[in-house]
């Protein structure tokens, strides 16, 4: 039989989403008081029941608990706001005075993209490390689908091989990530949002992916690509810095939401079949965490 | 809405302090502490001092440290910090001169 002490603290621990080691020791701290408390009312002649009854009401509801103690936890440093917000502005000065065609700017950012996220990753899994990995995931997405414009049915040879392999990969992470907090598998997804929505909106027609076509439409659009990649950026410090839940959920959700939207509204359906099967693959992947959080608590 | 109560609740922070300042001390001691002192009069639900002895260390006003008792036990001191020393300074004399304010309004009306 599960006790009224292990009981409540599996509820405090449902409802407390934040860093796992930071979790348990609030959890072992509230469990001593527990059983200090048991011990005092045992002392008095009560039974080992009634005492742990009293404890954990003495205690107060562990949802409430939980939620002030994520409200002092959630919000994060400036500074781990503005570094969590940094690929996000990398990405606008990428396509500010087409530094996107520099081939040593691409490098750079790539290569440090790949050794935050790695160094993140294993330093516990910060939260600024999310948006940094969003970044890390994209070639492996992108990879996949250039792989279907290759000629001659060599795309769908190469795609059949290398897309069940990513899609574990990716799948593997979000899963990873959705098990600390669904949120931060959201923080990390935004970016694919975005960057599919317009990866899909520029080419057009049969000139789908083909570089000429993609190139002429990053050119014409670099301002609303920096301006949506800028939006991101506020997105992502309004989430690190507001307490509250909700607000961090609305101000996560609905910012990549709007920006994925006015992209293929202004793309006045130009947009190709795959760049469709791209954007349905990208908002599926988006909405995967809250539809596990739904599941989760359903 | 419960004044008292209200009352409580914006000068949890200092009361906290203030023990902590006395001596190291986990949040059980805490809560048996305030309501001895109190003549139990400071009573509530023991569960939100945790969020506020949270705050405080967030703030660098105290800091948490894990001691392991002789029976194996593991526990959560609080120590208070230089920062959390000049705080309770800094909110003491302004409690000290609130109150004294207060005392000569509320003297002068009801004389």
């Amino acid at each position: 039989m599960v006790s009224n002490i292990s009981h409540y603290l599996n509820r405090f621990k449902a409802c407390l989403k934040i860093d796992q080691t930071i979790r348990d020791g609030v959890v072992e701290e509230l469990y001593t008081h527990l059983e200090d408390k048991r011990q005092e009312l045992e002392e008095k002649g009560l039974s080992r029941e009634e005492a742990s009854k009293i404890a954990v009401q003495s205690l107060g509801s562990p949802e409430l608990i939980a939620q002030q103690i994520y409200e002092t936890h959630a919000q994060g440093s400036w500074k781990e706001a503005l570094f969590s917000a940094l690929p996000h502005f990398l990405v606008a000065l990428l396509f500010t005075s087409y530094y996107w065609q520099n081939i040593i700017y691409v490098s750079i950012i790539v290569a440090l993209t790949v050794s935050i996220a790695i160094y993140g990753w294993q330093r516990g899994k910060p939260v600024w490390l999310f948006p940094w990995l969003g970044y890390y995931l994209m070639p492996v997405v992108i990879t996949g689908i250039l792989l279907l414009s290759l000629p001659q049915g060599w795309g769908w040879i190469a795609a059949l091989i290398y897309i069940p392999l990513a899609l574990f990969v990716f799948i593997h992470i979000v899963r990873q990530t959705a098990r600390r907090d669904w949120l931060y598998a959201s923080l990390m997804l935004a970016p694919i949002l975005v960057t599919l929505s317009w990866f899909s909106s520029l080419g057009t027609g049969n000139e789908f992916l083909t570089d000429s076509a993609l190139w002429a439409s990053l050119q014409t659009n670099a301002l609303w690509i920096v301006i949506s990649f800028i939006a991101l950026a506020g997105a992502t410090i309004a989430f690190i810095r507001l307490k509250p839940r909700r607000y961090k959920i609305i101000s996560l959700l609905i910012p990549p939401l709007v920006i994925s939207l006015s992209v293929i509204a202004t793309s006045r359906g130009s947009i190709h079949p795959w760049g469709w099967l791209i954007l349905l693959f990208s908002l599926f992947a988006f909405a995967t965490p809250v539809w596990m959080q739904a599941r989760a608590q359903g | 809405m419960n004044y008292g109560r209200e009352l409580l609740k914006g000068n949890t922070d200092s009361l906290l302090l203030y023990l902590i300042s006395r001596e190291p001390t986990y949040g059980y001691q805490i809560v048996k502490e305030l309501e001895k002192r109190s003549n139990g009069y400071f009573q509530f639900k023991e569960g939100t001092l945790y969020p506020a002895l949270h705050r405080l260390e967030r703030d660098n006003l105290i800091t948490g440290k894990w001691q392991i008792l002789p029976n194996g036990q593991q526990r959560r001191y609080y120590y208070i910090t230089t920062k959390g020393q000049q705080a309770l300074a800094a909110r003491l004399a302004t409690w000290q001169d609130f109150s004294t304010a207060v005392k000569a309004v509320m003297q002068a009306e009801t004389i």
